[in-house]
Order: C-alpha cells, then structure tokens, then sequence
C-alpha cells in the first residue's frame, strides 16, 4: 500500500508523502462537499414538489367545488379544461373592457402605419361630450398629419409649443382645452334650454363659448331693473368664468349695487345653467 | 313706406317658393301672426307678395326689415349663390373675446368711413353664424338694394365665407373692414369656390367625416346584407374588398361635402415618344382639366367600387377636402422635388 511506497522514499518524500495526503484529504473533503450539496438540493426540490403538490390538490378542490356549484345551478356539463373558444372569448372581454377604461378616461390611442392616432374624448360633470381625433406621424418629425379638432381650438398654438418636446403635455394641455370647452358650451346649452323664460332677449355667445352676454330682471323694493351680465371666461382650460361683469341701467337705486355684486359672486362661483337656481336662495336670504 | 322698399319687398317674397312663403315670414317675424292669417296662400305668388306689401305697409317697414327678410331668405336657399373662401391671418396669440356688438361696430365704421352709400344689415344665428348683408352705393349715389353682398363668419375662427355681387372692385374694401372688425392682420383668398355654403363650412372646419382609426368607440359598420344568392360566386370578391376598404380609408363612412366641380391648371411638359417629335420647342403645355358634377366628391367616391378607375384614385382628386381647395396649378416636377408641384 501507500505506506510501503512512502517507505520506499522515506529518505527524500517524507514531505512529499505528506503534500499527496493532503491533497487526498482536500479531494475528498471536496468530494464530501459537493455530495452534502447535492443532497441539500435535492431535499429542497423535493420539499418544493411537495408544496407544489400540495398546491395543485387545492386548486383541484377548488375547481371540483366550483363545478360542483355550477352543476348545481345547472350550468355547465363538465370540461376541466375551457375550451379555446371560451379562453378567446374572455381574453377580448377583457380587453374591450381594458379599452372602454382607456377612452373614460379621456386619451386613447392607436398605432398606425405611419405614427399613431389619438382619440381625445370630452366629458363635463359626469355626461360624455364629443369625441376628437389627431392622426400624428411619427417620422420623419413629429407632425399632425390631419384631425377633427374645432377650428377655434389654438391647436396651433398648442403644437408649437408642446409637439415636439413633450407630446404627452401636448395632448394634457390640447384635452384641458377641449374639456373646458365642451363644459362651457355644455353649460351654455342647457341655459339656454332651461332658462329661456328667466332671460330678457337671447343668449349672446360666441364660437369659443368664452364671452357670454344676456339680460335678465332683478325687482327690488317693488320695482323691476335690467340686469346685464357679461360673463368673460379668460382661461380657455377653465369652465367658470374670470369675470362676471353685472351693469345696471344709471338710473338704479345705489342697494342694487350690492346685489349686483353679490349675483356677480354667483355666477364666477357657478357653473351657468345653475347659476339661477343660487340666485333665487341668494334672493331668499336678502329678502 | 319708401316705395323702393315696398318693391324690394315684393321682389324678395317672389322669389320663394309658394309651399315655404308661410314659414319665411313666420321666421321674419315683421307681420303678426293675425297679420300672416290674412293672406291667403293659395292664390298666386303675385298676389301673396302684393298682400305681404300692404300688410308691411301698415307696419310701416323701412330699409332695415326688408334687409332682414333678405338675409332670411338668402341664408334658407344658400344654394342658389356661389360661395368663396376667405382666409384670416394673425399673429398674436392672445385669446379672443369676440364680442358681437364690438365687431358690428367695427366693421360698420371701417366700412362707412370708406364708402358712405352702403346699407349694413347683421343677423346672428344659433351655430354662431354671423350674416352681414352689403348693399353698394357708390360715392355718389345712394345704396343699390339688388347689388348686395353676403358674408358669412363664425366668431373666432380665419374663415369668411363670401358671396360677391358682380361689383368685385368692392371687395378689397369688405375685405378690409372684416380684418379690422375681427382683430386679424389680413386676408386672402382661397382656392376654394361652390354653391353649397354648408359643404364649404364643413371642410374647412374639419366636420366631414374623415376616417380616424381607434379601437373604441367602435362604431360597428353595418355590412350590407346583399341578397346572398348561394348559386352566384363572385371571382373578384378580393379585389372587391379591397376596393371598399381603400375607398373607406380615403373618403370615410358619411357623406362628402358637396362640391361642383374642381379644376386643375396644368402646366406641364408634354411627354410624348421622342420619335414622333411633337411639340419641340420643350415648353409646357397648357391645358386646364375640369371635372363637374352635381356632386363631385360622391361620384369620385363611386369610381373605383363601379369599376370605372383603379383604386387608390389619384391624391390630386382626393386631396380636395383635406387641402381645402378644388382649383389646383399643376407644374412641372423639378428634380428632386417630389411629385408635382402644386402651388399654393
């Protein structure tokens, strides 16, 4: 054996023999090493199929109580698995549903050949307004290739400033114009169509709904004045007006000044066709 | 009463029609309602529109109301006069706070100071529609009620919608006074022309149906259901579809704004075979293309699904809603100029 051979060198190997049983002893500590390692392993892939197996038992009891539940409401047969067509069927109810989210909330878009389309959708207190619509083109420039927004919108101004830079501010600040102007305009119709008989004459607007002008009476100590209201809406992202102007013919008592400014409050305060509802409570508190 | 005006009155009632002459008059609103009930609407137009005189001559009408019944009367049948495009420019990109009795205003004194023989009428409609009628005089003689212009201008936007009367020296002076009432720097001309206002208010304010691809709302197109006859097999139903699906990618589902004709100035080098050695002293050749139709955008819309031309048509065909123009100067193509060079 080994002892003979080293016998055999004793005079010179003593060191030599020694280094050889070293290195043995490493070989075989590695050896156990790697051993301990493997068995550490597969103890853990072991525990890990149990878990598995545990879980997938849940799950089957899960999906058994199910039919079970369903069977008892006489719906469906069997499968255990669904079927292609029912996963299809979920997977585009889902993503119409996903799709629906995305336009409430108010930005939508799709990818086109040649950029993308964006679809801004307006809304004012909880009733959906119209929709409006940007073809951009992404190459070789960021441009807008054609679109349905109102003339009367600054788009212009809007896409000189933003386009290029930053197209997600571009779209915010062109929808807060689009919103504030279907909310104006929203507003301005259902004045007009709830409030006809409370006015003196017509409703003057313009196309932008941002300078609105009409006439309606006020009585004070038994007499009947003309009031002239000229709502002036100076932020076109803003749905209230900056201004709300009230004049009164020169011959009205100095008391109406009051109430002129106290409607004026009214109507910078609130949206128009809920204007008139405030100023008869305002009306009440005076009188 | 003026008898000028009793006659203009007389003249604008003949010119509607007898089924609508209640309904117009009703929409002036000059004659009571016990007033209108009176005529009889049966007889002639002759004696409705002598009826209407006398009853406007108990109310004493002046130059002002028959103004009014005018504009009635031109913007119910906006048809029957040819309507131009006129395009605002500005600078500044301050909000405008376009106030109607400010632009009346403005536009009367720019306009009177220049021309005092003028007669001004304004009407305000519900799509805010401002109509301003123009009867010219000249600087020594008094307005010509039946030489009138008709403008049309939606508060806030650089588009004026014109119908001249034959006195086209006129226009540069309302031109004028239109830039000054609505606070911009200038005025030009559009190529851009037809009879039906409307069509034109819809293209260039963008209100035609243009396709926009989007995944919601999906507007779920409904296809037609032919009578689907089993026996019959239809060779071409590829190309067929392909035809409908670029037709709709280039005019859309709804209607076309309705125009009457458009026109193309060619001023083109002749391409011919070297060989055959026409036209060899190598200028362009002028030729003028123009296209007419009741509707011009409909019948171009079914060329290709009738099998009269290839689809896609031509851009220069079907370009004219979105560049807003149907006169068009065709020149030659230079170099590295892609495609050819459509002027401005």
């Amino acid at each position: 054996g080994k002892m003979e051979e080293g016998k055999a060198y004793s005079q010179d190997g003593v060191l030599g023999h020694l280094e050889m049983l070293e290195a043995q002893a490493r070989e075989l500590a590695l050896k156990q090493e790697e051993m301990e390692q493997q068995e550490e392993k597969l103890a853990g892939l072991k525990a890990r199929v149990q878990e598995l197996r545990a879980q997938r038992d849940e799950l089957r009891a899960k999906v058994e109580l199910q039919q079970k539940q369903l069977l008892e409401k006489g719906v469906v047969k069997d499968p255990a698995q669904p079927s292609a067509q029912t996963v299809l069927e979920w997977k585009i109810k889902s993503i119409k549903a996903m799709l629906q989210i995305f336009y409430l909330t108010g930005i939508s878009g799709k990818l086109t050949k040649r950029g993308v389309c964006f679809c801004i959708s307006t809304a004012y207190e909880g009733t959906y307004l119209g929709s409006y619509y940007l073809d951009i083109l992404t190459k070789p420039e960021v441009r807008i290739q054609r679109h349905s927004v109102p003339i009367f919108i600054p788009l212009e101004q809007i896409a000189k400033k933003y386009l290029q830079t930053d197209i997600r501010r571009f779209l915010s600040v062109l929808s807060d114009h689009l919103n504030a102007y279907a909310g104006r305009r929203y507003q301005a119709d259902q004045f007009e169509e709830h409030f006809s008989d409370r006015i003196e004459g017509t409703l003057q607007r313009n196309s932008l709904c941002n300078l609105l002008v009409f006439n309606y009476n006020v009585s004070s100590n038994r007499k009947t004045f003309l009031f002239n209201v000229k709502l002036l809406y100076g932020d076109l992202c803003c749905s209230l007006p900056t201004e709300a102007t009230i004049s009164c013919t020169p011959s009205a008592p100095a008391s109406l000044a009051e109430m002129a400014a106290a409607h004026s409050e009214v109507f910078r305060h609130t949206a128009l066709h809920k204007a008139f509802d405030s100023l008869s409570n305002a009306k009440e508190t005076q009188d | 009463m003026d008898e000028v005006v009793a006659e203009y009155i007389r003249r604008t009632v003949l010119k509607i029609p007898r089924d609508e002459m209640l309904t117009v008059l009703q929409k002036w609103g000059f004659l009571s309602e016990t007033q209108l009930q009176t005529i009889n609407f049966r007889q002639t137009k002759e004696s409705i529109s002598q009826g209407v005189v006398q009853l406007c001559e108990e109310n004493s009408a002046d130059i002002k109301q028959a103004a009014v019944l005018d504009i009635i009367y031109n913007n119910i049948y906006p048809n029957k006069r040819v309507w131009s495009v006129y395009q605002m420019n500005k600078t500044e990109e301050e909000t405008d706070f376009f106030d109607f009795t400010d632009f009346k205003k403005k536009f009367k004194r720019r306009l009177q100071s220049a021309l005092k023989n003028v007669t001004i009428n304004f009407r305000e409609y519900e799509d805010n529609a401002i109509w301003i009628r123009i009867a010219w005089g000249t600087p020594y003689t008094k307005p010509n009620q039946y030489k009138t212009s008709y403008v049309v201008y939606h508060s806030q936007t650089p588009y004026v919608f014109i119908s001249a009367s034959v006195l086209k020296s006129n226009l540069p002076l309302l031109c004028q006074a239109l830039v000054v009432a609505s606070n911009y720097h200038d005025i030009r001309e559009m190529e851009l022309r037809s009879h039906c206002l409307n069509s034109l208010k819809d293209i260039v304010f963008k209100r035609y149906s243009q396709n926009f691809q989007t995944y919601y709302p999906r507007q779920e197109k409904n296809v037609a259901t032919e009578n689907v006859d089993l026996r019959i097999i239809q060779e071409n139903k590829n190309e067929k579809e392909r035809i409908q699906r670029v037709n709709r990618e280039v005019f859309g589902d709804g209607p076309q704004p309705k125009l009457e004709f458009a026109q193309y100035k060619l001023e083109t080098m002749f391409k011919s075979d070297p060989k055959m050695d026409v036209l060899e002293k190598k200028e362009p050749f002028r030729c003028l293309v123009k296209f007419s139709s009741p509707h011009l955008l409909e019948s171009l819309k079914s060329l290709a699904p009738a099998g009269m031309a290839d689809a896609p048509l031509s851009p220069l065909l079907t370009c004219i809603p979105q560049k807003a123009r149907n006169y068009f100067k065709i020149r030659e193509r230079k170099g590295f100029l892609p495609g050819s060079f459509v002027s401005p």
